[in-house]
């Protein structure tokens, strides 16, 4: 092969490279940026309707199983975290539907 | 033969105030001592001595909050099955105790290492002891004497203290609490007692989601929310259950009665 192929294809595979490490670190941030903003709400959950609250129930959902593929401690610490905020959110929603229903 | 009709009922007395004492009596803890939790799930079998956390020492710098919701500490001693690995992974006490955290201009000291040196091993000993240390007894008199007193638990009151701003516990960490906007507090309310001529108690939510936050209590801890909906006994409240989780262990104990009990009765 070539120089200029060579070089050719160490670029290319630099770009993969760089390409694969970027996704995966972007990847984990994705998922504690979505945790951070599902669980950020606790403090204004009174104020929330119902379907924002089933929102922020169903997104806890589907970050449960993105956390329980992650390694034993963070699993540890952000399924706790989670399935506070989440529990939370359930009460909340709870309370005001008993207060919808009519007596 | 009449030696035993003597014998048998000293003997048997003997024994019940033995067992009244060990099975009943629950031994009082000194100021310093109030709020202090072991944790041995896995010391002992590293050939540690356990690990006896102070509340005081970590709650004048820091919320409740932080530490049992950002942090993910359990509420019962030993229910969060701390490994060293975890520490030295950053999460747990390693959050903050990793050699890095600057917290009023001092270095945190790094919680825990695979291999350490026989002069390493000393700072091991700062949460692996079980011995009374005579240093950390004076250091906790040194500080509650800049502090409001209490006539229980620290003897510190530490809602006045921080009213007063003697203490300014911090309530975010970055990287670890998520961003949230300022809590919109509920009013206080009352809750009425079954005793005649015991004053209600005045629940403040305001007293209380400072340290807190709302999902620390709500839904394990109290899990109802229309007032009146659900019944509280000092009985299960000395049992540890509702106020008693904190109440008695490290926040001031249920014995300080007008601490809570403060609307009187009307008429």
């Amino acid at each position: 092969m070539k120089t200029g192929g060579r070089l050719k294809l160490l670029i290319m595979a630099g770009c993969i490279s760089l390409f694969i490490t970027i996704q995966a670190a972007y990847g984990e941030d994705a998922w504690r940026t979505d945790f951070d903003v599902s669980c950020a709400q606790s403090n204004d959950a009174m104020s929330l309707s119902i379907p924002e609250l089933n929102k922020l129930i169903e997104r806890c959902d589907s970050l449960q199983k993105i956390i329980e593929n992650e390694e034993e401690t963070v699993r540890k610490v952000y399924l706790k975290r989670l399935q506070m905020c989440k529990k939370f959110y359930i009460f909340v929603l709870e309370s005001k539907m008993r207060e919808q229903k009519p007596k | 033969m009449r030696k035993i009709f003597f014998v048998v009922p000293i003997l048997l007395v003997a024994v019940g105030i033995a067992w009244a004492q060990g099975g009943m009596k629950k031994k009082k803890p000194l100021p310093f001592e109030f709020g202090s939790v072991t944790i041995n799930n896995y010391s002992q079998q590293a050939g540690m001595p356990p690990v006896v956390f102070d509340h005081w020492v970590h709650r004048q710098n820091y919320t409740c909050r932080l530490c049992h919701v950002d942090i993910g500490f359990g509420m019962i001693a030993g229910s969060t099955k701390i490994r060293s690995s975890d520490n030295m992974k950053g999460y747990f006490c390693g959050t903050c105790h990793n050699g890095k955290t600057v917290h009023n201009k001092k270095i945190i000291f790094e919680s825990c290492a695979k291999e350490y040196s026989r002069e390493e091993y000393k700072r091991c000993t700062k949460c692996h002891t079980l011995e009374r240390s005579a240093a950390k007894e004076d250091e906790f008199y040194r500080f509650s004497e800049k502090m409001p007193s209490e006539r229980f638990g620290n003897r510190i009151n530490w809602e006045v203290a921080e009213e007063k701003g003697l203490i300014k516990p911090v309530d975010y960490l970055e990287g670890v609490s998520s961003k949230k906007s300022n809590l919109k507090v509920n009013p206080d309310f009352a809750i009425k007692t079954k005793v005649e001529g015991m004053p209600d108690i005045i629940f403040s939510h305001k007293k209380h989601t400072v340290w807190n936050g709302c999902e620390l209590c709500h839904p394990d801890i109290f899990i109802g929310v229309k007032k009146g909906t659900s019944k509280y006994s000092m009985v299960e409240i000395f049992d540890g259950k509702y106020c008693g989780v904190c109440h008695e262990k490290v926040a001031f104990p249920q014995t300080d009665c007008q601490r809570c009990h403060t609307k009187p009765p009307q008429g």
